[in-house]
Order: C-alpha cells, then structure tokens, then sequence
C-alpha cells in the first residue's frame, strides 16, 4: 500500500516556508531601517559639525584662520557619506521616499559646507580647491559611473580635495539655484572647478591637469613619506 | 519594471525550492531515530536466494574488481550467483573474465552486443532466484550490502525493491570530489523519499527485485538509454513499493573529465524529462502520493527553474564583473579593492533568502555525508558542490531542454 499523503505535512511545510519567507523579509526590512538610520545619524553629526564651525567663524571673525577647525577629516566623512548613499539607492532604488530625503538633506549640507569654506577662505585669503560634480542616475548619463569612480577615487587620494556631488535631477529649490548660479548644462557629467564648467567624462590625468595644485599635494606628500621613512633607516 | 517582473518569478521559485527543503526537513526530523548508520551483523532468519547480473560492455579494467567485491559479500554462497553478460564487448572483457571459470557461484554468459538492458533482461531470464539484482561492471559493493538489503525485503514482504546508498569511488579530480557531495547529498534525499514511497529511479549499481516485479511488470526496456528510472516509474505505476537502504553500500566509479561528466549527466537529465514525459499520467495525481506530487513535478519542471535560477544569477554576476572592469579600468585595480565594512553587507530581501537557502542546503549536505560515513567531516568535495555544480550543471541541462525538444536521443558514451 503506497504511502498516503499527509495533508498536515504539507501545510506544515507551507506555514514553515511562509514565516521563513517572510521572516527574510522583515530581516530585511530591518537591515535597511537601520542603514537609513546609521546615515541619518552621520548627516545629523555633519549638521552639527558644520553648525558649530559656522558658530565658531563669527565668534573669532577677527581672529587668526588656523583657529577655525574646519578640517580635511571633514571632507573624508562627506565621502563615505557620499558612497553610502550612493549604495541605498542601489539597493533601495533612487525613488525611495527616505533615501531621496536624505540625500536632499545631504546635498543642503554640501551647499552649506560650500558656503562655509567659501567664507573661511576669502577671510584666510586661501583660495578653495573645490569640484562641483552634477550627475544623473536616471539612466540618462552612461560616464556618470565612471566618473563617480574617478572622484571617489580623488577624494581619497586628496582629502584637500572638497568635492561635492549633486543630483542634477534632485527636486530641491537650493540644488536648482546652484546649477543656475554655476551654469550648468544638460549635458552630463558636468564639473565646475574654479567657476568653470567642463562637461563630459574627465579621467584623474585630466583633472590633474585642470587643478596644478594637486600635483604639489601629491609631492609633498610623498617628499614627506620619504623623509619619515628616511628618518626611521636611520633610528 | 522588466527587472521586478524576473525578480518577481525569482521570488516564486525560491518559495517553491524552499518549500522543498522544509518538507524534507520535516521528513527527516520524522526518520532520524531510524537513520542509524550502523549495520547489525546478527544473523538473518531467512537468507533468499539472489541473482546478482553484471552486464559489462568493454569493461576490461574494473570487471574483475566488481566480481571479486561481489564474491567477499557476506552472504551464503549456496544463496548467491553471479551472472557476468558480456554484450558483445569489443575489448579483452570476455577473456578477463575467464579467469572466473570453475567458480560455482559465478556463470559465464556471452551473447551479440544489444544494449544493457538486453544484458540485464537475459539475465533475468535464466535467472530462478527469489531476489534479482545488476551491478554495473564499473561499480563496487561493500561486504555488508547484500545482507543489509535482504534483511529489508525480510522486515517487509510488501517491499518490491531496494535501492542501496551510492557513494563515488575513490574521487581524484575536482569534478569527482564534487560528485562525491553531489551522491551524498542525493543519499539523503533518496532516504527521505524512501517512506514517502516516491523514489523515482532503481540506479543499475545494485537495486535488487523480488523475482515477481518481473513477472509482474515485464522486464528492462530501452527507455531512453535510462532503463533504470523508466523501470522504477514503471513500479511506481503499479504501486509496487521500492525502499532505500543507507546501511547497504555501493561505490561506484564516476566520470573523471568534464567531458565524460556531460556525457553522462547529459544522458542522465535527457532520460529523466523524456520518462518523466511517458509516465505523465502519474503527475499531481493524488493517487500517487508523493511521487505524484513532488518527485515527478521536480523532475521535469526543475531544469527549468534551476535554468532560470541559474539565468538570474549569471547576469548580475555579469553585470557586476563588467562593473568591476569599467571601474578597474578608469581607476585602476588598487582603487577598485571594495573597503571592507558591514554597511555595504548584502541583506536586501533576496539575498537573506539565498543565505536561508544556501544554510538548509548546507544542512542537507552535513547530513548527507553522516549518513554515508557515520560522521559529519569537511572536504573540498562540498566547497565544488556548491560553488562548481551551479557553473557546470547548466551545460547538460541546456543541452538536454535542446533533446527532449527535437527528440534527439542521447547516446550511452
């Protein structure tokens, strides 16, 4: 006699597919709940980092430039803020709700962080090594990626470097304004360094040559590792 | 909104590949008191008569190791002989063999080259024991196999059938040692199956029959160059019951080259769908239990979805390694090293799905290998499984949708 089915089994494993399916998906959830949080809680921190450089820069407006602490491990945490966000679209896709808010958020701290440097700058008399990117991930704009990968990679060579990254097709007044104020066109990528747009892909070659400066970075960096290294020889 | 669409029929098939590890799952948590691996070497009230077939074609080589594991069976002698059928071979087979000749178990048989299953059905013919079985010339038993395997048509006269545990012998090769996984993770879903009276194929390495299957359902045909699954089908639409027993074990030697391996597996999975085909009647009929529900259904639908699967995975694998090659080439490869960090640890809803499918798999596996060597132990065998089979499977199995849809038949070799 063949063996009969059980229907209690096979519910069984329904019930038991069911909650392992769906446990997945609250696991999920979670995960990506306490991503939007982590990069919540980095913009938050930049808000108030920024906040309180901005306080600190009228209280000592007739003081000495080195006072103002509005350092270069700045520009490192705007970066891995960057590529976090970048990673939630991806995973999330550029329309969710939350994500979009935080980067509307996170491009509002740009421009004020923009500002900032800006001012610091013109009283210091320094002037500001700064990239200005306008990007679309609409599909629309096939070097975008590989320009993404050239900044990145930049912003890690050259944390002198302040780069920020705009969605040109974020719906937020202030992004609008500044692609106004820059110029920018429709045709994408676009950088603006030192109030000049250029447009269309540009390798790490190409905007060493736009910005000299960066190869002094680069020499005194290096000039100052061999030193080091020159110095612990002969210890 | 094409991409959700594929993403969507993933989530489908995952649900249902899911559904099956749990239901087997549950059946295992039902079996385990009775997965004992060790074998009672307590005498047997009664011992029947066996008939155990060796068709060899062009088996110089391993002929003669087959027959001299089948003499050190423990079983009695006056209870067991051994047919060696040489179909035709064209190689020193006939005369290798020779040196059996004076043996009272053993008889000799030379007959024109027909095919196996003629091997096996003259066999069965001049056969007048109460058990018959086949032992492919290419195959090895253990000492215990046959006793293990009467004890279970003892312990039950409703078994029609036993089909031993197949394990690979002596795996060398890359592809073997992932074979070895491959049997053992197949051990343990045949025993799973065995209760549920849904195994859907008597492998030739040493399945035994009660002498009256034959007489019941006639003998071997063709049937696509895999006699052994239209025969088991062939049971199964009787309802004549086949058991499978783990203590009985068989080594059997398998394809070293990929080349030999889709040989094979392309002859395997072809005459899989195409009997699954002939015997369609059985499918999601009630009547046939799990068989019908389960065993049949996954025979034949799941080279799709693991086509699919496989489909899917491939072309993210893709797009990424394309990714990585624009970003290694417009950086260069220092900068394209990923930063290690939890943040950008996968966990969006497929991929803790595949962890879930892949933990189950794992689990099948470990017990696979307990089952067949009485102790869970690490080996490459089971880091080929899993990382090779997905890669390499689909070749065959393309190949065989390509068969089945021009019903083209695959060849032995």
């Amino acid at each position: 006699m063949r063996a009969k089915i059980e229907t209690k089994k096979y519910i069984l494993a329904f019930v038991i597919t069911a909650t392992v399916f769906f446990g997945a998906l609250m696991i999920s959830g979670r995960f990506e709940q306490s991503r939007l949080a982590e990069v919540k809680s980095v913009e938050n921190k930049i808000s108030l980092d920024i906040l309180s450089s901005e306080t600190q820069f009228a209280l000592l407006k007739e003081s000495s430039c080195k006072v103002i602490d509005h350092s270069t491990a700045f520009s490192e945490e705007l970066n891995s803020l960057a590529q976090k966000l970048a990673y939630m679209e991806d995973t999330l896709s550029e329309k969710n709700a939350e994500v979009v808010n935080l980067k509307k958020y996170y491009s509002l701290l740009q421009i004020k962080d923009y500002l900032l440097v800006a001012q610091v700058n013109e009283k210091c008399g320094v002037k500001p090594i700064t990239v200005i990117y306008f990007y679309s991930n609409k599909g629309d704009c096939d070097d975008c990626k590989r320009e993404g990968y050239v900044l990145t990679k930049l912003r890690e060579e050259y944390p002198e470097l302040r780069i920020y990254a705009f969605d040109y097709n974020l719906d937020l007044s202030a992004v609008k304004t500044m692609k106004s104020i820059q110029g920018v066109r429709n045709t994408l990528p676009a950088l603006v360094i030192s109030d000049e747009p250029y447009y269309g892909f540009k390798s790490p070659e190409d905007i060493e040559k736009i910005i000299p400066d960066l190869k002094k970075f680069r020499e005194a960096r290096d000039k100052a590792a061999a030193e080091a290294a020159a110095t612990s020889t002969k210890k | 909104m094409v991409e959700t669409f594929f993403n969507d029929i993933l989530y489908v098939f995952l649900f249902f590949s899911l559904y099956l590890e749990v239901f087997f799952l549950i059946t295992f948590f039902e079996e385990r008191l009775k997965l004992s691996t060790k074998k009672l070497h307590e005498k047997l009230s009664y011992y029947p008569s066996t008939t155990i077939i060796v068709p060899c074609w062009n088996e110089e080589k391993t002929i003669s190791k087959t027959i001299e594991s089948l003499l050190r069976l423990h079983y009695p002698k006056n209870k067991l002989e051994i047919f060696i059928i040489d179909d035709g071979s064209t190689d020193r087979t006939w005369e290798v063999v020779q040196k059996f000749v004076g043996n009272p178990q053993i008889k000799l048989f030379h007959k024109e080259n027909g095919g196996k299953h003629t091997a096996v059905n003259f066999g069965i013919e001049n056969s007048k024991a109460d058990l018959i079985g086949c032992l492919d010339a290419d195959s090895f038993v253990d000492k215990n196999a046959l006793h293990e395997i009467a004890r279970a048509f003892n312990e039950d006269r409703d078994t029609m059938a036993v089909t031993p545990m197949l394990v690979v012998h002596e795996p060398k090769t890359i592809l073997q040692k992932m074979q070895e996984t491959e049997y053992h993770t197949g051990a343990f879903l045949k025993r799973m199956l065995s209760p549920l009276d849904a195994i859907n194929v008597t492998p030739g390495p040493f399945s035994i029959f009660r002498r009256e299957v034959f007489a019941k359902i006639g003998l071997y045909k063709k049937a696509h160059n895999t006699e052994d699954m239209e025969f088991a089908l062939r049971m199964q639409s009787h309802h004549l019951r086949i058991r499978n027993v783990h203590t009985a074990q068989v080594y059997t030697s398998s394809p070293a080259t990929l080349y030999k391996l889709y040989r094979q597996r392309l002859r395997w999975a072809y005459g899989t769908m195409k009997n699954t085909l002939d015997y369609r009647f059985m499918m999601f009929r009630r009547e046939y239990g799990v068989l019908g529900m389960i065993t049949l259904p996954i025979s034949f639908f799941g080279v799709f979805i693991f086509l699919y699967n496989f489909s899917f995975i491939a072309f993210h694998a893709v797009r990424s390694i394309a990714d990585k090659i624009v970003q290694i080439v417009t950086v260069g490869f220092i900068s394209a090293i990923p930063r290690a960090n939890s943040f950008y640890f996968n966990t969006d809803f497929m991929a803790i799905l595949s962890y879930m499918f892949l933990g189950l798999g794992i689990f099948i596996i470990w017990n696979g290998v307990v089952l067949a060597e009485g102790r869970f132990r690490p080996s490459s065998g089971i880091f080929y499984f899993i990382f090779l089979y997905g890669i390499v499977a689909p070749i065959w199995f393309i190949r065989a949708l390509i068969n089945v849809a021009l019903s083209r038949e695959s060849k032995w070799r």
